[in-house]
């Protein structure tokens, strides 16, 4: 009720995702702060209208389906499952097959996006139920290896069905976002060309950023919604304990295949939507890394929240560039005099052999690449997580905002 | 072409005397969507509108009739607070019929003796809990014919049993007597006089059995005008409207909550929010945020304890800008009490200062940020708990009143409020202090009918040229305020011939957050000496932290540190105190003070007499040389 939060006259209101004016407005703002970054017109947050940040955080949205996704398996029904890759992949080449040109060398059927994408979330999804029953016979740490297997298996088959996956180490070129009615010449919305929307100047990659974010957002709410039906609570009483959950008359087998066809569909979608933003992918694209990179989103967002998945995206797509942009800040820190460049330099490599902690020289002398640099990080980042904050990002904002609704109290 | 079809009895212009149920059709009539009443039900606040309230009451009234409910019968009520209760009493005093409330706690011996004194004919109770209570005396209450039940668990080893029946059927049948008789529950309300009897409120009883006081439709009348509809007690100068809430909390056989919630619910129409139970007072108050709130000064105290100890647990930090807080709250506590109530410059500025970064969030987190008008009334309250709220920025005022008197009596204003005495008589109203005895005495329409069924000691209550004798001491302050000294029967005469009121050194006792009761002792005595419970949560809490290990309660009592604990306490009280007025030996009682076990009355006074026989042995202990 107005004026009074604790107040709930109806389960509408009680049950409502903006039950708050702070929420609603904070919700509205970053709509405006989204809807106007490629336009760089916020002054400070123009930077993020740079193509390569464009780029970024049009990633950032297919890694939030991704990751809602498995969020759902792994943080909301637990069934841990490091065979996210597969799905993706599944999702992948259901697309290009169906979406690829079809007088081309290989596999193609010159489907619109409107079939096409739907379509690997689908295929992935039956995917996801016929695996399911193995989750319903094995849990914890076998079901891991179990998926892990998947991802071998995956590798395998797109690596050599080269009319597919056009071969090892090659690759193919993925079906666009444009949108057709059927197979015409010209797209009706084409996401990847600069154009003119609404009588304003867009460019192409702005336009796939705003249908990457629309449908990230889209996701986002179907997520959210889950969570808070019968069917997320039934996840998660399977999560919380199994045996207790079927004593109480959750079906566990149907609720186990629910859980993995909903999150491969959701990985299908993302594998699909990141193919068709990167335009040409090789096969190893779908490996264990791709993997483990979505446990550390969920892990370090917050595994069971939704907020944390889209914070851990966020995180995990930003971060390489973050840690490149200050190894390039060090690197030039060290190049010049004084005190900071002392420092600096046992960090960093100042020159192809120089001793650092970090090279940034490829493949030449000791230390790590940038990218390597990544992975200790986001190993270092979920042993940390994992031990101080397991609720991830999404937890310590949960620890910042408690503290200040406690006030002047802390309990 | 359209019809309009209308009930025969459909809500309709106001006849006959405004007795409660008058009221609530004439809301029915003019607001029937106004949310009424609200009651926590799986989760929610389930709302109920005055057109729900009306049809529910005259159901009830039917079902009444049904009964064989007529006219000056007595209709008891044994529940906690929930809107069966309310309903129940405005369906019996539309059949021009008599509500008798218990208190839940009640234990069945006074049961019985509350429903046979009564004589009451149709008892509702609200669990199988009170209905074991009056089933165990069943065999000494003639006059009572049927039990009315609102939960039906636990009821199966009574179904064949045709006393009982569930509150839906009641209804039920009052729905089909509706039909068969349209318009009787109206016709007898147009019959209804500010004469006729609508309840009976049970006096505490701190010295023997309780009486039950008549209240009239002219006393509910006179109070609705003078207390209720007073527009001049509220810091904004508006009268009490259906924009108000109020969290109804305490139990409604109590005179003061039936004035502060349901008389004046239906009279000026605020919202009752009926709190889930006791225990969850202080998270009901946070989702109602009522705007007018009422207590008794134990609740005050309780709720200015747990600032204190949250306060004291929160990290430091935060203990850094709770503490300056309630330094700041301090200050302009003893600015406003220095000037009746009203901020100076000085202060304004300081809560100006403190509003936003404390005295908001903790407003908000007590329930309390959207209080207008709060007050504490039916007990003794300590002028320092009344401080610290006055500088919080709630606007607290001590009122007193009693049964007797429809609880008009005084009433501390804003602009005049006058923290230590319970402030100025009512317009309209005489008050006088006895110049031989110093006893308060009040004359106005509110005084109350007589004791039922007790002729002579409605006699007592009253002088020979027609006061009630309220049985306090007071004396005038400034020549317009009154300062209770004390109950004329609890006044202490120490051996020495000093006149001490034990309730004003009990109450600094209680500011502590570790004492629960406190009762001073020494009467006839060379000394004062003291009985203290303490509160067992914050004290145990206190031991933990101190690990100092303990088992039960008793036990908790006879620590060396919490016994010195108190001592602190008590040495804090005797510096502000004369030399003569100083505990010099206390004594922690080694159980929880209890109603079931006669310490206490039903609202949770203490019973002096009954605390001295069972302790006797404590008292004599501490006269030992």
């Amino acid at each position: 009720m107005r004026g009074r939060p604790l107040l709930y006259t109806t389960y509408e209101a009680d049950q409502a995702l903006l039950n708050t004016t702070t929420k609603k407005v904070m919700l509205g703002l970053l709509l405006v702060v989204l809807a106007t970054i490629p336009f760089q017109v916020v002054p400070g947050l123009d930077f993020l209208g740079s193509d390569d940040w464009l780029r970024l955080l049009s990633t950032t949205a297919i890694f939030v389906v991704g990751a809602l996704g498995l969020n759902l398996l792994t943080g909301l029904a637990g069934q841990v499952s490091l065979g996210h890759a597969f799905f993706m992949g599944v999702g992948a080449y259901t697309a290009v097959w169906l979406g690829g040109p079809e007088d081309g060398p290989l596999l193609g059927l010159g489907l619109p996006i409107w079939i096409w994408l739907p379509a690997a979330g689908i295929v992935a999804a039956l995917i996801g139920v016929a695996v399911g029953p193995t989750a319903v016979r094995v849990r914890g740490l076998y079901l891991a290896i179990v998926t892990l297997g998947l991802v071998f298996i995956g590798d395998y088959v797109f690596r050599n069905w080269d009319s597919l996956s056009g071969g090892a180490q090659v690759g193919r070129d993925f079906p666009p976002l444009q949108f057709r009615l059927w197979k015409e010449e010209e797209p009706l919305i084409d996401f990847t060309t600069p154009g003119t929307w609404f009588g304003v100047e867009v460019s192409g990659l702005a336009k796939s950023f705003f249908l990457l974010i629309a449908i990230a957002a889209l996701f986002t709410l179907l997520a959210k919604n889950l969570q808070r039906t019968r069917v997320g609570r039934a996840f998660m009483s399977i999560r919380d304990r199994d045996i207790a959950a079927e004593i109480m008359g959750v079906d566990e087998f149907g609720y186990k295949l629910l859980a993995f066809g909903i999150s491969s569909f959701f990985a299908g979608i993302s594998g699909a939507l990141l193919a068709s933003f990167v335009v040409r992918v090789i096969p190893e694209r779908w490996d264990l890394f791709l993997s483990v990179q979505f446990i550390a989103i969920i892990l370090i967002g917050g595994a069971g929240t939704v907020t944390g998945a889209i914070l851990g995206s966020a995180f995990v797509v930003l971060l390489p560039r973050l840690v490149g942009d200050f190894t390039q800040w060090l690197q030039s820190v060290a190049l010049g005099d004084g005190f900071g460049s002392a420092i600096a330099n046992v960090f960093v490599a100042t020159t192809p052999n120089d001793f650092g902690l970090v090279n940034t020289f490829a493949g030449i002398g000791p230390g790590l690449s940038v990218a390597q640099l990544n992975l200790v990080i986001y190993g270092l980042l979920i042993i940390g997580f994992l031990i101080f904050e397991p609720l991830g990002l999404y937890g310590i904002w949960l620890r910042i905002r408690n503290y200040w609704k406690g006030w002047p109290f802390t309990y | 072409m359209t019809t309009v079809l209308e009930r025969a009895d459909a809500p309709t212009a106001d006849v006959g005397f405004m007795t409660p149920p008058a009221y609530v059709r004439r809301w029915a009539a003019n607001h029937p969507d106004l949310v009424a009443m609200r009651e926590k039900d799986f989760g929610i606040w389930q709302e109920i509108t005055w057109s729900d309230y009306w049809e529910k009451v005259l159901d009830a009234a039917h079902g009444l009739l049904a009964l064989g409910v007529y006219e000056g019968d007595r209709v008891s009520i044994h529940s906690e607070d929930r809107p069966e209760w309310v309903i129940l009493d405005m369906a019996t005093v539309a059949v021009r019929a008599i509500t008798v409330g218990l208190y839940p706690t009640n234990p069945p011996a006074e049961v019985e003796y509350l429903l046979s004194d009564s004589g009451a004919v149709v008892h509702l109770v609200e669990d199988q809990e009170q209905a074991d209570k009056v089933m165990s005396v069943i065999g000494s209450l003639p006059d009572l014919g049927k039990i009315i039940h609102i939960e039906p668990r636990g009821f199966r080893k009574w179904r064949d049993d045709d006393r009982f029946i569930a509150w839906d059927d009641f209804l039920e049948l009052g729905r089909g007597h509706r039909q068969a008789n349209p318009g009787m529950v109206e016709q007898i309300m147009a019959q209804a006089t500010g004469d006729d009897v609508i309840t009976l409120v049970y006096t505490s009883g701190t010295t023997g059995p309780p009486k039950g006081a008549m209240l009239t439709n002219a006393n509910f009348a006179f109070n609705a005008e003078v207390l209720i509809a007073n527009e001049d007690r509220t810091p904004d100068r508006k009268p009490l409207g259906p924009e108000d809430m109020i969290l109804t909390y305490l139990p409604l056989c109590h005179v003061a909550e039936r004035i502060f919630s349901t008389w004046s619910s239906v009279s000026r129409g605020p919202c009752l929010n009926f709190a889930e139970s006791i225990e969850t007072v202080q998270q009901n108050l946070r989702e109602i945020q009522p705007t007018i709130f009422f207590a008794v000064p134990r609740i005050w105290e309780r709720i200015h304890a747990s600032i204190a100890i949250k306060g004291r647990d929160a990290t430091w930090f935060k203990r850094v800008w709770f503490g300056t807080g309630m330094k700041m709250a301090r200050y302009i506590g003893d600015r406003r009490v220095a000037n009746d109530g009203d901020h100076t410059a000085a202060s304004r500025i300081v809560y100006a200062i403190g509003y936003p970064i404390v005295f908001r969030p903790l407003k908000e987190r007590i329930g309390l940020r959207r209080v207008r008008y709060a007050t504490s009334g039916a007990a003794p309250i300590a002028p320092e708990v009344l401080r610290d709220f006055l500088g919080m920025g709630i606007p607290l005022f001590e009122l007193y009143g009693m049964t007797e008197n429809s609880a008009v009596a005084t009433t501390n204003y804003p602009g005049a409020n006058k923290v230590g005495t319970v402030g100025m008589p009512y317009q309209g109203t005489e008050l006088r202090i006895d110049e031989d005895t110093g006893e308060i005495q009040t004359r106005h329409p509110g005084t109350f009918k007589g004791y039922w069924n007790k002729p002579d000691k409605t006699a007592e209550a009253f002088t020979e040229d027609g006061w009630l004798k309220t049985g306090d001491v007071g004396v005038w302050v400034d020549g317009t305020h009154v300062k209770i000294v004390d109950r004329i029967k609890d006044i202490i005469i120490t051996s020495g011939g000093k006149n001490v009121s034990p309730s004003e050194i009990e109450n600094s006792l209680k500011v502590s957050p570790y004492v629960k009761e406190a009762m001073v002792i020494g009467d006839g005595r060379k000394y004062l000496t003291a009985l203290i419970a303490i509160e067992s949560e914050v004290v145990g809490d206190w031991a933990t932290r101190r690990q100092i290990p303990y088992t039960t309660y008793r036990d908790l009592t006879t620590k060396t540190p919490v016994i010195e604990l108190i001592q602190g306490v008590v040495d804090e009280v005797n510096q502000k105190t004369s030399h003569l007025e100083n505990i010099r030996k206390f004594r922690l009682i080694p159980k929880e003070l209890d109603h079931e076990d006669g310490e206490l009355t039903a609202t949770q006074k203490l019973k002096r007499s009954s605390m001295s026989s069972m302790f006797g042995e404590l008292i004599e202990d501490m006269y030992r040389s």
